[in-house]
């Protein structure tokens, strides 16, 4: 029998309909919803009062830090744009638009974008296997989030967070936080159950569940932007950063009483959401809690080891990670630039690191300050300047160096100390010390086509500290003022102070420009840890300032240096930056900034 | 002006359209009456239906065990007595709040709350059993209570009205809702042979025949006409099972829109905290 044309086409039309066909078992989350606020109104919406810590399994280390935030806080322009975080974002007022990405030629699902009008963020969920970043890969409001399915449930791993809240009047979230989300869909409404691990400020894994409704009807334009421009609303010295003393915060209970909530209730814990607690709730205990315990997840770089890792911070400039420090490398047609040279041990692997980059002369090396792990390097990279051999000098000079060889560049106070002429410094090998150094204020080059500020930090980590601006490629290279993995270490045998160290994050915070709702824009090398931008400053010098203002108040009232240790003043910050062992404790951040701010100094 | 042959291609088209769930109905077609606002029914839903998974036979996760409630929500209103007249968050209406305003807090421990409407807000914890192969027992501690999840279609409500109600179950999801066509977009077809088993699927359950009863313990009431739909969504945290369920009371008497919650529940490797306390009737 012969087909007629018609059944013919009929047939060619359902084939083709067909063969279009994806596995059928997603459940499809495209579309625009919308949050029901049926839980925990008072803090979603007006939000919360200060002190309220209810249902949030904190440890004593996080209350500390909320009990001392201040309002006040949000009223500094590099505070005003900070954005919720992705695990906290989807409590807030928002409308949230799902979307899919498709690969262009293949049409595969790569990934499902979310919109949420608050603080205009778009969150992209990868679903194509790839593997979450480097340790040392910068962190985001959003985080980096990979998704799978299993069934109709969409599961999601987010990594490199910011440092954000679990509630947002104070109680901080760490950036070594991560979260799992689950993403289930019934009906018209989709629920997004969360699972925060922060080993820093959660005693037990924080999980709660949010539940949004299908918007049919359109929303417009507008209800979709979230412009956040800051602003100087308040006129304050500079390095500023409002907090209540320990102790004397006289907010905190006003909503307990308001609401007549158990004073052990309000203070959270992870012991007051079991059905127990409900059964002594009224049993009173005190409002303070004892000082934490909790195990500190910083004091190493994300895998400080023998290994050097290759990550492109923009523009020309690399950053190789590897033996606790960092360098950084600039590359283009005129050479090689690199600040810091790690350890004198990974030399061949650095330079072998760089070598992947580019085989041309290195020119420069800028060393911020004189410590070995920063200048370990020198000594074998340096030979590696426009005389090495098999290469014929240059004739003219290259960004301002005529020397034909590796031009070493630092303070002189590097110098000094490098080559023993300060009392007491053992003098390094000869080839290690820099050849052109500066005194005053700065130095700068012009290399690869961008303008290279060398700007000295007086009295910060030691006397001889800079920090590295790349003006076209937009990074700073810090130094040891900024770590990410512990606290600043303020070395008065070399002429450090905390001062210098606020006034040189300071500095960086000045030069750097976010992109956006203070992401991004200017990156920034610690001189230990991940690749930071300057909200990451930002947090690091309010950790150092508030540290320094209890102390100098604990000064002021008389205490002496074991009652400011025993006051706890880094308590809140210890899981985070405080090692108990090794060459760097909180007590002895503690005693450094207590005989720096000391009358007389040295005196406890 | 359209051909002989492109118009029968169209035509083609057209019915083939028509044939596919899903689909928009064609001219001359009633269209079905549009939802009422904020209730609204997602077209998409109708596109291909999961198979019906039986019972205990056909559970795709298990929810059997000893569950605690993790109170890391609305925590003021749910492990201490709330205020009287303290209904934040609840989308009541004038009449509810009436209603909510004449609580006695004398009747702190009555069994109004442990109603379905409100039972799982409850901090305590659950002991979840197949009592047979069609139905799924829950009882809670707290209030000792005895909820039961019937999967049998011929199973029907008698006419008295309980305080947890007649409870309808399946393992239900939205597959089929998912994308069709190309790039997710335009009519789908389902392949030939039932769909395939979802790994997870949630269990839903729809509970009617309510005895009035209370969203919180201060008397925030939800009523007789209450419809209370439910998720169970099962997960893992950590190397810990959980599971969630997302409820939705929907009450035109007390309520101005679904009073939608969703409360978490962690297993417990046995029943040696289990605490049973009883509640008063007759309030």
């Amino acid at each position: 029998m012969k087909a007629s044309p018609l059944s013919t086409i009929a047939l060619g039309v359902v084939m083709t309909v067909s063969a279009a066909l994806p596995a059928l078992a997603q459940a499809d989350f495209t579309g625009v919803w919308i949050p029901r606020y049926h839980e925990d109104y008072p803090e979603r919406i007006p939000g919360p009062d200060l002190g309220d810590y209810q249902g949030l399994p904190l440890n004593s280390a996080a209350r500390q830090y909320a009990d001392s935030w201040h309002p006040d806080r949000i009223t500094l322009p590099e505070e005003q744009c900070r954005v919720h975080v992705s695990p906290y974002i989807y409590r807030g007022p928002v409308r949230l638009g799902i979307w899919q990405e498709r690969d262009p030629m293949t049409r595969e699902l790569v990934a499902l974008r979310h919109r949420i009008s608050t603080y205009d963020q778009d969150r992209t969920i990868y679903l194509d296997g790839r593997a979450h970043p480097s340790p040392y890969a910068p962190h985001t409001w959003m985080g980096f989030s990979t998704g799978t399915w299993e069934g109709e449930k969409l599961t999601v791993t987010t990594t490199h967070l910011k440092k954000g809240w679990h509630r947002r009047n104070g109680v901080p979230m760490s950036d070594q936080a991560t979260l799992t989300e689950h993403f289930i869909r019934n009906g018209d409404v989709l629920t997004r159950i969360s699972i925060v691990n922060d080993a820093a400020y959660l005693t037990e894994p924080l999980v709660k569940s949010e539940d949004f409704v299908l918007q049919r009807e359109d929303i417009g334009t507008r209800a979709w932007m979230f412009n956040c421009k800051s602003v100087v609303e308040v006129d304050r010295p500079e390095g500023v950063v409002p907090q209540f003393q320990l102790g004397e915060n006289p907010f905190l209970d006003d909503y307990r009483k308001r609401f007549q909530i158990p004073a052990v209730g309000i203070r959270g814990g992870a012991e007051t959401l079991y059905p127990e607690f409900a059964r002594k709730a009224g049993a009173s205990a005190p409002a303070s809690a004892p000082r934490p315990a909790a195990a500190s997840t910083a004091a190493a770089s994300p895998s400080a080891g023998d290994t050097v890792e290759i990550l492109k911070v923009q523009g020309d400039v690399y950053l190789l990670t590897g033996g606790g420090s960092n360098t950084v490398v600039q590359v283009g047609s005129q050479g090689v630039l690199i600040v810091d040279t790690q350890v004198a041990a990974l030399a061949d692997k650095v330079l072998a690191a760089i070598r992947t980059l580019s085989d041309q002369p290195i020119h420069y090396i800028i060393n911020t300050q004189a410590d070995a792990d920063h200048t370990g390097g020198n000594a074998q990279l340096a030979k590696l300047g426009p005389t090495r051999p098999g290469r014929v000098p240059l004739a003219d000079s290259v960004g301002g160096n005529n020397t034909a060889t590796t031009s070493v560049i630092a303070h002189e106070n590097v110098l000094n100390r490098m080559s023993g002429r300060v009392e007491g410094e053992a003098a390094k090998p000869e080839g290690a010390w820099p050849t052109d150094t500066f005194f005053g204020e700065s130095t700068e080059v012009f290399f690869n086509g961008e303008g290279v500020q060398v700007v000295h930090q007086p009295a910060a980590h030691t006397d001889g500290d800079s920090i590295v601006f790349f003006r076209r490629s937009d990074v700073i290279v810090a130094g040891d003022v900024f770590l990410t993995t512990g606290y600043p270490v303020i070395d008065h045998a070399r002429g450090g102070s905390v001062n210098g160290v606020i006034a040189a994050l300071n500095h960086i915070i000045k030069l750097a420009i976010p992109t956006h709702n203070q992401e991004g824009g200017t990156m920034i090398v610690p001189g230990h840890g991940r690749l930071c931008d300057e909200m990451d400053v930002v947090e690091y010098r309010n950790m150092v300032t508030i540290v320094r203002d209890r102390i100098q108040h604990l000064i002021e009232k008389g205490l002496t240096l074991e009652q400011v240790k025993a006051a706890g003043p880094t308590a809140d910050f210890d899981p985070r930056y405080g090692a108990a062992t090794g060459a760097w404790t909180p007590a002895m951040f503690i005693e450094a900034i207590y005989r720096d701010l000391s009358p007389a100094r040295g005196k406890s | 002006m359209i051909g002989r042959r492109g118009g029968r291609i169209a035509l083609i088209a057209m019915t083939a359209a028509i044939a596919m769930p899903g689909v928009p109905p064609a001219a001359g077609q009633q269209p079905a009456a549009p939802p009422p606002p904020g209730r609204a029914t997602d077209t998409r839903a109708s596109r291909v239906e999961t198979a019906p998974i039986k019972g205990r036979q056909g559970a795709p996760v298990d929810l059997t065990g000893y569950w605690v409630s993790v109170v890391t929500e609305d925590w003021q209103w749910r492990m201490v007595m709330p205020l009287k007249g303290d209904y934040s968050s609840v989308p009541l209406n004038d009449a509810g709040r009436r209603v909510a305003d004449t609580w006695d807090p004398s009747k702190e421990n009555a069994c109004d709350q442990y109603g379905v409407g409100g039972v799982m807000r409850i901090p305590g914890r659950l002991h979840i059993t197949w009592e047979d192969d069609q139905t799924l027992k829950i009882e809670t501690d707290a209030g000792q209570q005895t909820r039961r999840l019937r999967f049998d279609p011929a199973a029907r409500p008698s006419a008295t009205r309980t305080l947890q109600g007649f409870s309808k179950a399946e393992w239900k999801g939205v597959a089929g809702e998912g994308p069709c066509g190309f790039d997710g977009i335009g009519p789908c077809t389902p392949p030939a042979g039932p769909p395939p088993r979802p790994k997870w699927l949630p269990l839903k359950v729809v509970t009617t025949q309510v005895r009035p009863g209370w969203l919180r313990r201060n008397g925030v009431p939800y009523s007789e006409h209450a419809v209370i739909t439910e998720s169970f969504m099962r997960y893992e945290a950590g190397d810990q099972p959980w599971f969630t369920v997302m409820t939705i009371v929907d009450d035109p008497a007390y309520l101005t829109q679904p009073f939608i919650t969703s409360t978490n529940f962690k297993r417990e490797p046995d029943g040696s905290k289990w605490n049973p306390t009883s509640c008063r009737a007759g309030t």
